[in-house]
């Protein structure tokens, strides 16, 4: 389990066996999402401390300080600002 | 410069712009430029369906029991989406392929055209099932002055670029007169009337199915038009990875790892290109108006519609260096988020009633002489 810190949202202990998606969701926040895949971007979510490991190779345009949660999973405690 | 359809010097692909360089040889995949556009062909490849797949029979029933003003939400949509990708099923070729130098980008271009042409061909599919004769709603999409307001707004600056390129590739650079309108056409120019045109492309793919899509999903979530809705969740996995590669294009002009000028227009255009959006924005949001003058329907209307197309605007700008210009903060319409979801749309010929496989199979055609020895 590692912890990661929400912005404006709060904090949640996310299983490494899924991805950070579906960690957020199984706690309960609803974020925003469409393909769940990696390719439409939907998800882009801005990383502000940790670092992530993609599951799936993102297709969908990211910048370098942002993370598509549909298809990562995180490798250390993160801090970051999802689109609700 | 002249357009050559196999250029015969050697040219160093991995060294050439996404446009306006030489134009592309040998159709190599094997080492890219932009790995991403080998990477969207794969993909969208790997999406390939056709609108015949999808049993759209059960539409027919329920369109008969829908209300007037769902009716005219429903077919107004479909007109809608029929211009769309009319014009996004010609218009990527038309305007970039003769000015497109990496062979990854050219095939992008073609395999994203081609599924825009899958798509006209469901319109007419589902169309073909709801009348016995579409003709009436294909004839309205040309004279209907909501709809040819939007097509003036979204092929202008295609044409604008397609007109500006055959100047170019056939006088070269320089003051041009054609019906006694002089054009100056200078390398600088021409890329400015590309950078706009992607953003309007970009515009269009971000926003301007998404008020369509909500109607046909939120029609599905009362179990109505579920053949179309299954259909239209396909086209917007499609529109969807062909957003990836919009944003991806004015991204890389934008941070510089592309054409350098490329940069320098992005910067001294954004104003401009900001505008583009805001007005597609702006034409939903009317659009959204028409398609309910006549009354709401069920879980829909005019200010959810709004604030849903605002929230996603807010999304797609920041997606390419914008500020979010909207106070939109939560999704609107959550359950949209279900139908956009790549996993359940994939049709599965076990898990859905597939039209074509039960051709031949039973004969559903009736004359009149089968009823004859009937006797009431």
């Amino acid at each position: 389990m590692l912890r990661i810190d929400i912005v404006d949202v709060g904090q949640i202990n996310a299983p490494a066996d899924k991805t950070l998606l579906s960690a957020i969701e199984a706690a309960g926040i609803n974020i925003h999402y469409h393909c769940r895949e990696g390719f439409c971007g939907a998800c882009r979510t801005k990383l502000l401390e940790g670092e992530v490991e993609y599951t799936t190779d993102p297709l969908a345009f990211i910048d370098d300080d942002e993370i598509l949660p549909c298809c990562c999973v995180a490798k250390q405690p993160l801090k970051i600002k999802v689109p609700l | 410069m002249k357009y050559t359809t196999f250029n015969q010097q050697s040219t160093n692909p991995l060294l050439e712009p996404m446009f306006f360089g030489n134009p592309v040889n040998v159709a190599r995949y094997d080492q890219q430029k932009h790995a991403i556009f080998e990477k969207l062909i794969e993909k969208q490849i790997s999406f390939f369906w056709r609108p015949e797949e999808v049993d759209v029979t059960r539409d027919r029933v329920d369109f008969q029991k829908l209300t007037e003003p769902e009716k005219h939400i429903f077919i107004s949509n479909l007109k809608y989406q029929t211009l769309l990708d009319s014009v996004q099923g010609r218009s990527p070729n038309i305007a970039f392929l003769p000015i497109i130098s990496l062979p990854e980008l050219e095939t992008w271009v073609e395999t994203w055209s081609f599924y825009e042409t899958i798509h006209s061909r469901s319109y007419t599919h589902i169309l073909r099932n709801l009348f016995s004769d579409p003709s009436e709603i294909f004839d309205d999409i040309v004279v209907n002055d909501e709809i040819k307001r939007r097509a003036a707004d979204i092929s202008k600056y295609y044409d604008d670029l397609i007109f500006a390129t055959q100047l170019w590739q056939t006088q070269g650079e320089g003051v041009h007169t054609v019906d006694g309108i002089a054009h100056t056409i200078s390398m600088y120019e021409l890329k400015k009337k590309l950078y706009l045109c992607m953003n309007s492309v970009n515009a269009l793919e971000a926003i301007r199915f998404y008020v369509s899509f909500a109607c046909t999903f939120a029609f599905a979530e009362r179990k109505l038009m579920e053949g179309n809705s299954k259909i239209i969740r396909l086209i917007a996995r499609d529109e969807n990875l062909h957003l990836s590669s919009t944003q991806h294009v004015l991204n890389l002009w934008a941070k510089g790892k592309d054409d350098p000028e490329m940069a320098q227009i992005a910067e001294e255009c954004k104003d401009e290109a900001r505008a583009i959006f805001m007005n597609a924005v702006e034409q939903e949001k009317e659009w959204a108006d028409y398609l309910f003058q006549n009354g709401s329907m069920i879980g829909l209307n005019k200010e959810i519609l709004c604030s849903y197309v605002e929230y996603i605007a807010n999304q797609r700008m920041t997606a390419i260096g914008f500020d979010a210009p909207f106070d939109v903060s939560s999704n609107p319409l959550p359950w949209m988020n279900n139908y956009l979801n790549s996993d359940n749309v994939q049709v599965a010929p076990q898990e859905s009633e597939i039209s074509s496989y039960l051709v031949g199979q039973i004969d559903s055609a009736v004359s009149e002489e089968d009823f004859a020895d009937f006797e009431l």
